[in-house]
């Protein structure tokens, strides 16, 4: 925090012993898992073999195939935020350029 | 009209994982008696007859690590203790640690259920809600899981879902995502990461991924100034690695998940906002959890307006049909923005005369509402739900008088 607040509340950390990747998965999990296996069903192509996720028991396994099938769906999910920001800058100003041109083209 | 509402240009909803009202806020009752939640006198019967009454023994993690039950018939055990479906049979929030003991829980273990946080326990969440709105009578729409739920937090409707199946969107019933570009306006789903994911797959995330964006893009959208008009954000489901060797823990708050790192992410979310003075003065942030998890709370959920859906015996595996027409346990939900005045509290069913209930559906109905006006196409349900903005005044607080978090 660069300015100073007057009002600040200390929000304590949480413990490293809270981190557990080989936790067994939830019923929520396990249910996110099964959505996405649908989805991964109605993409396969010829000769590619359906993920069984009847076999991911802990969350560092269902972490994995979660990151696997978002990435095909919505491969901007990786992306660093400042490139995507400079990204739709740059579109935004190219737009505006565009228009700019189309404008003065109208004009004369 | 007022001042706050005018100004409004940005709604962000936080939806967070299965705990109970009473579990969380229960222990603000001491010392604001207008919040409806413990004297300490509540309790329900073990196994063996015996009364055991609410306590403030919450831990943070390792209490819940059997996930309390709460599907369909387990829930309409904790609120009907027991009592068979049927007409005439009357509510009385008395099987909660029945529910817990059929989970294969020691009887000790099976108390745990009752247990609730002391404020001093939960600095983030005691903090907005004393110094914002929190809701007395904001309810989960379904008495089930999580799918159903967060589906009326996107479509005012589970489309006659009940469970953690997959369902599909009904013509002519849009997200409100969907709506909001429809209309011109912008609006997104943030996912923590991609390892974390969305619980929208099928109907959103597959067949509409530039709705959504990941938990950095949201942090650098509220600095960029560039934050949709509305946003719903999806805490981390699960501990995984994080980049550079780094230990990533899950935020949702879902037991046996850490509540004090879900204490962290809400205190990140509302920094972002907060400290951004643009986007402070023109967002209000609705922090709300999609279901109770099986964990005690006190208060009855009332009947509502069906959405025209239901569901059959097979599903609801109660031996009864439901119709969508009572609503799901009661949940934390906090307002925030600097046009509440500080310590508001919104009456809830305690208050016969002025008390108003709120459920998820309220979430599309008040963002339709606020950004398209009249629209049509959407439940009576969600048409008639209350708005929750409501409790956003003519006064903005001066910026000294709003708190930030040091996280």
């Amino acid at each position: 925090m660069e300015k100073k607040y007057k009002l600040v509340q200390k929000v304590p950390k949480t413990p490293k012993s809270a981190y557990n990747h080989g936790r067994f998965i939830s019923t929520l999990l396990e249910h996110q898992l099964k959505h996405f296996n649908e989805v991964e069903k109605s993409l396969l192509k010829a000769g590619e073999k359906l993920t069984d996720v009847s076999k991911i028991k802990t969350e560092l396994q269902a972490s994995k195939y979660l990151k696997k099938m978002t990435a095909r769906l919505h491969p901007q999910g990786a992306e660093e935020p400042q490139k995507a920001i400079q990204r739709r800058r740059a579109r935004k100003a190219a737009k505006s350029k565009i228009k700019g041109r189309q404008a003065k083209r109208r004009r004369t | 009209m007022s001042a706050g509402l005018d100004n409004l240009k940005h709604i962000v909803v936080l939806m967070m994982e299965n705990r109970s009202f009473d579990h969380m806020l229960g222990g603000l009752t001491k010392q604001y008696p207008k919040i409806n939640g413990l004297t300490g006198n509540e309790s329900n019967p073990d196994a063996n007859g015996n009364r055991v009454k609410v306590q403030p023994d919450a831990k943070f993690q390792g209490q819940l690590d059997h996930d309390p039950d709460h599907h369909f018939p387990g829930v309409d055990l904790q609120i009907f203790g027991g009592a068979p479906a049927g007409p005439g049979r009357v509510a009385n929030m008395q099987g909660f640690i029945k529910s817990y003991a059929t989970q294969g829980t020691s009887a000790k273990a099976s108390q745990a259920i009752m247990y609730y946080f002391s404020p001093d326990q939960l600095p983030v969440l005691t903090r907005l809600a004393t110094e914002y709105a929190v809701f007395n009578g904001w309810f989960s729409s379904i008495p089930g899981p999580t799918i159903c739920n967060r589906a009326f937090a996107h479509y005012g409707t589970s489309f006659g879902n009940v469970d953690m199946n997959l369902f599909y969107i009904q013509d002519p019933i849009k997200s409100i995502y969907e709506r909001m570009i429809q209309a011109g306006h912008t609006a997104k789903i943030y996912y923590y990461d991609q390892q974390s994911s969305t619980m929208e797959i099928v109907n959103l995330l597959k067949n509409q991924p530039q709705i959504f964006g990941s938990y950095s893009q949201f942090i650098a959208d509220c600095n960029g100034n560039t934050l949709p008009d509305y946003c719903f954000i999806e805490p981390c489901y699960n501990d995984h690695p994080g980049p550079g060797g780094g230990q990533i823990l899950a935020s949702d708050q879902h037991p046996d998940h850490n509540v004090r790192e879900g204490e962290r992410f809400i205190a990140n979310t509302y920094n972002a906002i907060r400290t951004n003075p643009q986007l402070w003065e023109t967002t209000a942030m609705l922090v709300v959890y999609d279901e109770h998890g099986g964990i005690y709370d006190h208060v009855v959920p009332p009947a509502c307006q069906s959405d025209g859906y239901s569901a059959p015996p097979d599903k609801t595996g109660t031996g009864a049909g439901f119709n969508f027409d009572r609503l799901g346990i009661r949940v934390p939900a906090i307002l925030v923005s600097p046009y509440i005045p500080r310590g508001t509290v919104v009456p809830g069913p305690e208050d016969p005369n002025n008390g108003l209930v709120f459920e998820h559906a309220c979430i599309p109905g008040t963002v339709t509402s606020f950004f398209l006006g009249n629209y049509d196409q959407r439940t009576i349900r969600e048409k008639n739900s209350r708005d929750f903005l409501s409790p956003l005044t003519d006064t903005l607080r001066p910026d000294d008088d709003c708190w930030v978090f040091d996280v």
